[in-house]
């Protein structure tokens, strides 16, 4: 229930600031007839009022998350690998981010390391030798 | 007629070139390896194949013919799932484990699995075949459409969100808003303003479809996924007798009824292949009344559904194809896929690209039957896919995800924003909020944009020009009736 009108509360503000920001758009030279800001402050509105019924009507629990941790190590590994795989290169940090998911899903770590190296060096022959689809080399001399 | 077959032959020249016939079959080997992979459906295949098409520069019926593969492709693979682990591997599948499971339980998964193999060919082939003579006519009606009747028939595609499918209606039509403001981020193509950027310049060329797809769909399944490491044991295929002729030709009349409600049902927009696959079983289920042993494992049971929920895959094409609305998640994906490519579906499509339009068609039929003769001898291949483990399966889709999206674009960007859209997907599945309208919001927002400016341009800014023609009164009428369906099953409910 809570999780719904939360829900709600989130439809209302992201619609308040859309309609908001759509308002505050000046059109330089005005040569269309619809202009940047109806169509957007409409769908905005209707999102509120959406949000408005969720918020007095909710019907939906929030489903408990079951391993707690999982999830969020997961993005936390899922970013370090945005970040990491300009500078370190496309095999090292894919060989790193096979390994976190690997151990997420509850492998052993002898077992995520043979996963993690199979999938980077099979996704990097794949792209870069098969499909010709250059990918960073960072620091690995390739 | 002779239009049609010629053109249809134009396709077959398009669909039957060595490059064109491989690629469709890559399409149905992934596709269904796809539909028996619980948890990744053809949505996510296809998002996760589209920056390949795109970084690889496929020529677009090329994409289309891989794309529509993995799409239909994972239609005859779902069943494999559910017959064996009593658990769907796709969501329209849901129908077959009822009768599908205890058939596998009693030795006769193989019969199963044949019967329900040759169904999904049938509903498929058969749809195809009326697509074929269907598209023409349509797209020649759509084409005499003003900007006004678009503007009211993506109204009404994007009001039967909230009608159709068990959830609530506020949540489906928030998440299509949600997905029509993504839309509009970036550079206004009207006015040349910038709208939603907040001052990012990352912003302005807008969100990159593959982007949200990816993240959605993708890395939103395996987060919800790791939640839980749980695994089920699959039952085996069985020796147990083979599936016999005498059993077939008891199926058939099933199959042709679930073949017509399955494609009608597709044509229709919102409605999808789950909606096909469960009228199609409880019509047999009451034609059938007192003889039959629904539910413990009839044969009628598998194959009604099955083929249902192909025939509607096929027919949810034709919508797109000859008006260009999408009417479901994956074909709004398939959609989203040509505009990448600069075409635009819709009417002109089957004069302007008819190597797109007719060489999708003839590779369905070429696709179709590369299927049956996949599925039914190496069911044994795809069923063993159940048995490897999550840790070594989605490291690899996600590293695949990635790479696909990396490879796209050369931008450490668009990983992170792909990693913020997975977790929306995320936290929506968690709040029972359905992701499909996202991705129909997403495709049509700036199409109802366009047209409504279009046709304001052409009134001069008259707006009861939106409803002068009868097309546009009688498809704004359905809306009305759709947004006002939901508030109808609600007061009822409350009466009973």
């Amino acid at each position: 229930m809570i999780a719904d009108r939360l829900l709600g509360l989130g439809f209302v503000l992201v619609g308040a600031v859309a309609a908001w920001s759509a308002w505050n758009l000046v059109v330089p030279f005005a040569a269309d007839p619809l202009g940047p800001t109806p169509f957007p402050v409409t769908v905005a509105l209707i999102l509120m009022v959406c949000g408005g019924l969720l918020v007095i009507n909710p019907t939906h629990r929030f489903e408990p998350i079951e391993r707690k941790f999982a999830p969020p190590l997961m993005v936390v590994a899922m970013l370090a690998y945005a970040l990491l795989m300009e500078p370190l290169g496309f095999m090292p940090a894919t060989a790193l981010l096979a390994l976190a998911i690997a151990l997420l899903f509850g492998a052993r770590i002898l077992f995520a390391a043979a996963v993690a190296v199979i999938t980077a060096v099979t996704l990097w022959v794949l792209f870069d030798k098969i499909l010709d689809l250059p990918l960073p080399k960072g620091i690995l001399p390739l | 007629m002779m239009e049609t077959l010629s053109a249809l032959g134009g396709g077959f020249a398009v669909a039957l070139t060595p490059f064109n016939i491989m690629l469709a079959l890559v399409g149905c080997i992934v596709g269904t390896a796809i539909g028996v992979l619980p948890g990744i459906g053809p949505l996510n295949a296809i998002a996760l194949l589209l920056p390949f098409c795109l970084a690889l520069r496929l020529p677009p019926e090329s994409a289309l013919i891989l794309l529509a593969a993995v799409y239909y492709g994972s239609g005859y693979g779902g069943r494999i799932t559910a017959i064996l682990l009593n658990m769907p591997g796709e969501p329209s599948a849901v129908l077959t484990t009822l009768d599908g499971h205890p058939l596998a339980k009693q030795g006769r998964g193989g019969a199963a699995l044949a019967i329900s193999g040759i169904g999904s060919f049938v509903g498929a082939t058969l749809s195809v075949v009326a697509m074929t003579f269907m598209s023409v006519p349509l797209a020649k009606i759509a084409v005499a459409f003003s900007p006004a009747d678009y503007v009211a028939l993506i109204a009404f595609a994007l009001s039967l969100l909230g009608a159709v499918g068990g959830v609530s209606a506020p949540k489906a039509w928030g998440a299509g808003c949600f997905g029509i403001m993504l839309a509009l981020i970036g550079v206004d193509s009207g006015t040349g303003v910038e709208r939603f950027t907040f001052g990012s310049l990352e912003m302005l060329g807008g969100i990159d479809f593959t982007v949200l797809a990816i993240g959605l769909f993708a890395i939103g399944e395996i987060l919800l996924l790791v939640e839980t490491t749980m695994r089920a044991e699959a039952a085996k295929i069985g020796g147990g007798q083979r599936l016999t002729a005498k059993e077939l030709v008891f199926c058939l009349p099933a199959m042709m009824r679930a073949t017509g409600i399955g494609f009608v049902i597709g044509v229709l927009p919102g409605a999808g292949a789950s909606v096909a696959s469960a009228l199609s079983y409880t019509a047999e289920k009451r034609i059938n009344e007192g003889n039959g042993k629904f539910g413990q494992g009839d044969m009628r049971g598998v194959a009604a559904p099955e083929t249902a929920d192909n025939a509607a895959q096929i027919g949810n094409l034709v919508p797109m194809l000859s008006l260009g609305i999408p009417g479901s998640g994956t074909t709004a994906v398939l959609l989203g896929a040509l505009l990448m490519y600069n075409i635009t579906p819709g009417p002109l499509l089957f004069e302007q690209k008819p190597e797109v339009a007719w060489g999708l068609i003839a590779s369905m039929y070429v696709g179709n039957v590369l299927l049956l003769a996949l599925n039914l001898p190496l069911v044994g291949v795809f069923a063993r896919l159940l048995s490897v483990p999550a840790s070594v399966l989605y490291p690899g889709v996600l590293a695949l995800s990635f790479a696909g999206v990396y490879a796209a674009s050369n931008s450490a960007f668009d990983l992170i924003m792909s990693v913020v859209f997975g977790v929306l997907g995320w936290l929506f599945r968690k709040m029972d909020i359905p992701l499909v309208p996202i991705v129909l919001g997403f495709v049509l927002g700036r199409m109802l944009e366009d047209n409504l400016r279009r046709a304001l341009a052409l009134s001069d800014g008259a707006v009861s020009a939106l409803v002068e023609s009868p097309v546009s009164i009688g498809l704004w009428v359905l809306t009305v009736g759709a947004l006002l369906w939901p508030l109808f099953l609600a007061f009822r409910k409350g009466r009973a």
